[in-house]
């Protein structure tokens, strides 16, 4: 039966109606694709708006991966809502004191935005391509030309200029994007695991931590798959960006808990013997343990050795991927966990997540490949690569 | 300005003016007309049927029952308790499981179409308000059901209406009869139930100061066939209703004997297990109302047979059968010793 | 020479920005032009409709939604724990008939001797639910029986009505919003059912409804009320520890219950300012 999926046993006191779980792993997947496209963003605009050359080959990437998983994310949401059918009454007649109503316009802001961006920086191969390609396809990128083929030094500087514009508004733009989300969970009342004003900025740090890992990992799988070699001084950079940000983040996450722990209030008891209990896996072990300080010690590591070479992709990598299992456990323990611990303070429910259901795991699981997917096919017709050594080999 | 940037500030600026334009046109009427919300759902909201009819809605066709409750102690605001009809029969509107979106319960009330519950498993019923529950206020009537009334419905001794027992002792019935007429026609009875009314080892039970209106009815019922016994059964049928009220009246007034004490350890155990009695018959075996047999000075044995043949079902009465179910031989012993060596007055 | 090139290359800048500036402003006519055009379309229908006058009340037959003030009364001295309240109130508004959704519910508060805060179980509870033998009918279960309790007693909630209602606050559509009577309520055709406020409420009141798709609470029986009616689980209490009624008149049960009794809220820290006044609850309560 539908309505049993959701629900979940529960030791202690809770209210009646708390046994239904509202929000399940599609509300996991959403808030980590946000955060994947501030944080892709952020490596964009690190290179875009910072001036941090060494990452020019995969700013423009970074830009597309932030694009695929933005075009991806009203998805879950779609799937979780009773009546999607009437998602866009909350843009046709937005109730401003909520945050979910904001986000439908700066969702909307946000991804006109990005393709905003990719328009400009694809748009000398855009034209380029238009002449070459006849065909359907061809169509497309003569519609996407706009009907011009100005490619000259003033156009060009005119296009640089929208560029600069587009990624300043932008970070605070993703920033704000996946900000808020913090603010829904941060801003209510109901739940102590919940409420806390650091909310969105351990969202934001969170999310970028994890963007910058995805296009760590999406470039060295994309270097390995086009046979370049990986530009060691782009993925230092990266590696330098992740450590510092992910130091940052560990000091909210865990200014966070423990203020909450110090405060002690009603009902922490029952808090401490779920983060002791249940949550000692997910908690400690995945997303404290694995997820943050092993990636933090081995790239202290690295930078403190001067690592270089094979061995440094690899590590971090590994590094990356840890931070990705991280930052989605962490999405997890907040959203599941939250909602595990009961309103009541007095009582904790246990919630197994099905498998195939509307909200169940192989969706979620499909809805975070789906982007790749996505990206994957982008890439062949807006090919972002900038590598230097191949620059170098065609002098 | 190159021909890309204007014609894109042209597109974004025609994307707004759509996209505002959809907007205002996809605001429906009655927003915003109150607040922040569809005026006209207010409306909706109330527009629809209740299903609970209340007191008034039933007093139309159901006056008898109405008067029971009315003055009966489910409808007792001085106490605080007022059970109404609903509670227990369910709801007298249309009672469909149709989802909130339609605005108004299609379906018809009551009683067109629509039978109001009239509840069978009164055990289950009556208990959710009256088993005893650790919370439950102590001046909420209850009771620990397997005690009580161990099987047994609660119809058997209650009107669910007005469902306070009446214990308060009830004055001889309206047609007295002459004890003096009845003296005379007692004599038929004396060959089982002894001289005056006291049998000792006779066959039939003593009938010395039994209450008149409980004589009555026994007789009654053995005529009509509510209670069976080969001898009585053709005796009573010769009695007619005039008769039966002399022969309760010369008989109520006699003076029971109790039977010597002969073992006080069964005794005393007798009385401690008459705590169940007590309600219905008294600590004394003088019943509190007319309508219930008394029991001081009863020939031991017939008690005992009388409680066999309420547990068997060979005596057909709901409570009795209830309160009995569970003595065991030498408990209906022990009563039977209590109260055949009760003090009579 | 230099001089000509200047002034050619000056007219020429200026010819570029006037044609830019003039274009801008094109554009902007353009699109002012548009947005008028729309809008005046839709203030002409606009004007329409307030041509007939916007109502002061809603279209509620023979009720005037700026006379009341409606308020709810707990006495939970007086509850028996026999939950007739929430079986009535699942009939009244087609609550689905299982243990995990409710507009009202029944706590029970037991504290065992020795022990320092008292047990709570609701008629949901598994052992209740195995008690009444079917998840659509409700029972306590005697399971404190054999228990040295010290204390024990009901405690009946529901939706509190809140003056400041976290749940409106959170809803991104407005399908929730406050009456002016002071009613909180769901307009089921326009909730999107993102269950935001199923989370942001601090009492568990609401829920989601999944058959419908949309969430659902407590309306204080809105379509009783605004009939002179009373809620349905007032109606059904057969000992008077729901109470029900207008503030405005200041002899109601309902403003007699509250003047004349120390009253007290559910979880005042919020600062939601619920509606439901409880009288008899404890300090385990909340």
């Amino acid at each position: 039966m539908e309505t049993l999926l959701n629900s979940a046993p529960f030791t202690g006191y809770v209210y009646p109606n708390e046994t239904m779980i509202p929000w399940t792993v599609l509300i996991v997947v959403y808030p980590y694709l946000t955060g994947l496209v501030a944080g892709a963003f952020t490596i964009s605009s690190l290179y875009q708006v910072f001036g941090f050359h060494q990452l020019r080959p995969v700013a423009h990437f970074a830009l597309l991966v932030s694009l695929c998983c933005m075009v991806v994310v009203p998805i879950p949401l779609l799937l979780h809502l009773g009546h999607p059918e009437r998602a866009f009454n909350a843009m046709i007649t937005p109730h401003t004191t909520s945050a979910f109503a904001i986000f439908a316009y700066a969702a909307a802001f946000y991804v006109i935005l990005l393709m905003l961006e990719t328009w400009f920086v694809f748009r000398p191969h855009i034209v380029q391509t238009a002449k070459k390609t006849k065909g359907p396809v061809g169509w497309i990128y003569r519609v996407a030309t706009l009907g011009s083929d100005d490619l000259s030094e003033k156009a060009l500087s005119y296009d640089r200029k929208w560029l600069f514009a587009l990624a300043i508004i932008g970070i605070p733009g993703a920033h704000g994007l996946h900000g808020y989300v913090g603010f829904v969970f941060g801003s209510l009342k109901s739940r102590e695991w919940w409420s806390s004003d650091l909310m969105p900025a351990i969202f934001l740090f969170s999310a970028i931590i994890s963007g910058t890992a995805l296009v760590i990992v999406l470039y060295v799988v994309s270097c390995k798959l086009r046979k370049v070699p990986v530009d060691l001084a782009c993925v230092k950079v990266m590696a330098y960006s992740l450590w510092g940000f992910m130091m940052f983040t560990l000091l909210l996450e865990g200014l966070e808990f423990a203020s909450m722990v110090y405060r002690g209030r009603e009902g922490i008891d029952v808090i401490m013997s779920f983060v002791k209990g249940p949550l000692l896996v997910p908690f400690f072990i995945l997303q404290f343990g694995l997820g943050s300080l092993l990636p933090l010690a081995i790239i202290t590591f690295l930078i403190w050795r001067g690592t270089s070479g094979p061995t440094l992709v690899v590590a971090i990598t590994t590094s990356a991927c840890l931070v990705l299992l991280a930052v989605l456990m962490m999405r997890y323990n907040v959203v599941i966990g939250g909602q595990e611990i009961a309103k009541t303070g007095k009582g904790l429910l246990d919630y197994q997540p099905p498998i195939f259901a509307r909200e169940g795991l192989f969706t979620a699981g499909c809805v975070l490949v789906l982007p790749f997917v996505l990206l994957s096919i982008l890439v062949r017709f807006l090919p972002p690569w900038h590598d230097p050594a191949l620059a170098k080999a065609a002098l | 300005m190159p021909r890309h940037i204007f014609r894109l500030i042209l597109v974004i600026l025609v994307c707004v003016v759509v996209g505002y334009s959809a907007k205002r046109f996809f605001t429906l009427n009655s927003f915003y007309e109150y607040g922040h919300y569809r005026g006209d759902s207010v409306a909706d909201i109330a527009s629809d049927k209740p299903k609970f009819k209340g007191v008034g809605y039933c007093a139309s066709c159901h006056a008898k029952q109405i008067a029971e409750w009315s003055n009966g102690v489910h409808n007792s605001s001085d106490i605080g308790k007022i059970v109404k009809c609903e509670v227990c029969h369910g709801a007298g509107g249309a009672r469909d499981d149709r989802g909130p979106f339609e605005a108004s319960a299609t379906g018809a009330d009551h009683p067109k179409n629509l039978k109001m519950v009239v509840p069978t498993d009164t055990r289950k019923l009556c208990t959710f308000c009256h088993e005893r529950l650790t919370g439950r206020p102590l001046q909420q009537r209850q009771i620990v059901v397997a005690d009580h009334a161990g099987t047994q419905q609660c119809i058997v001794c209650h009107n669910p209406h007005s469902p306070k027992l009446n214990l308060t002792p009830v004055e001889a019935a309206a047609q007295a009869g002459d004890p003096i007429v009845g003296k005379a026609k007692a004599a038929a009875c004396v060959g089982c139930h002894g001289a005056e009314g006291v049998s000792r080892n006779l066959p039939g039970p003593s009938l010395a100061g039994q209450n008149a209106t409980y004589f009555a009815e026994a007789l009654k019922a053995y005529g009509a066939g509510g209670r069976n016994n080969p001898m009585m059964s053709p005796a009573a049928q010769a009695i007619n209703a005039e008769d039966a009220s002399h022969l309760a009246a010369y008989f109520s007034g006699l003076k029971c004997e109790a039977a010597p004490a002969s073992d006080a350890q069964a005794a005393s155990a007798g009385q401690a297990i008459a705590s169940k009695c007590t309600a219905c018959h008294g600590a004394d075996g003088r019943a509190s109302n007319g309508a219930w047999p008394n029991l001081a000075g009863q020939s031991k044995d017939y008690l005992i047979n009388a409680i066999k043949a309420y547990k068997g079902g060979a005596r057909n009465n709901g409570m009795m059968a209830g309160i009995v179910k569970d003595l065991s031989d030498s408990d209906a012993e022990s009563v039977a010793t209590y109260y055949a060596s009760a003090t009579c007055k | 020479m230099e001089d000509k090139e200047k002034l050619e290359g000056q007219q020429k800048g200026r010819r570029e920005f006037l044609s830019c500036l003039g274009s801008a402003l094109a554009c902007s006519a353009a699109a002012a032009a548009a947005g008028a055009v729309t809008t005046g379309a839709v203030a002409a229908t606009a004007a329409e409709a307030a041509a007939t006058e916007v109502p002061p009340n809603p279209a509620i037959p023979g009720y005037d939604w700026t006379q009341h003030r409606w308020a709810f009364g707990v006495d939970a001295t007086k509850c028996i724990g026999c939950l007739r309240c929430v079986e009535a109130c699942k009939k009244e508004n087609n609550v689905p008939l299982d243990a995990h959704h409710f507009r009202t519910w029944v706590e029970r508060y037991v504290t065992l001797e020795g022990e320092e805060t008292a047990r709570i179980d609701s008629q949901a509870d598994p052992v209740n639910i195995a008690a009444s033998g079917s998840e659509s009918e409700y029972r306590f279960a005697d399971r404190y029986r054999d228990a040295k309790v010290e204390q024990a007693f009901f405690v009946p909630k529901l939706c509190n009505h809140c003056t400041h209602p976290a749940c409106v606050q959170v809803c991104p559509t407005g399908a929730t919003y406050k009456t002016e009577d002071g009613v909180v309520v769901i307009d089921h055709t326009y909730c999107i059912g993102c269950q935001y406020c199923v989370q942001a409420c601090p009492y568990g009141a609401r829920y989601f409804n999944e058959e419908t798709g949309v969430t659902d609470k407590c309306t204080w029986c809105y379509h009783r009320i605004t009939k002179g009616l009373q809620p349905a689980c007032v109606e059904v209490c057969p000992v008077g520890a729901r109470i029900f009624g207008d503030r405005n008149d200041k002899q109601s049960v309902i403003s007699q219950f509250i003047q004349n009794n120390r009253v007290s809220v559910l979880r005042p820290e919020t600062g939601n300012a619920p509606n439901v006044f409880y009288v008899g609850i404890d300090k385990d309560v909340s």
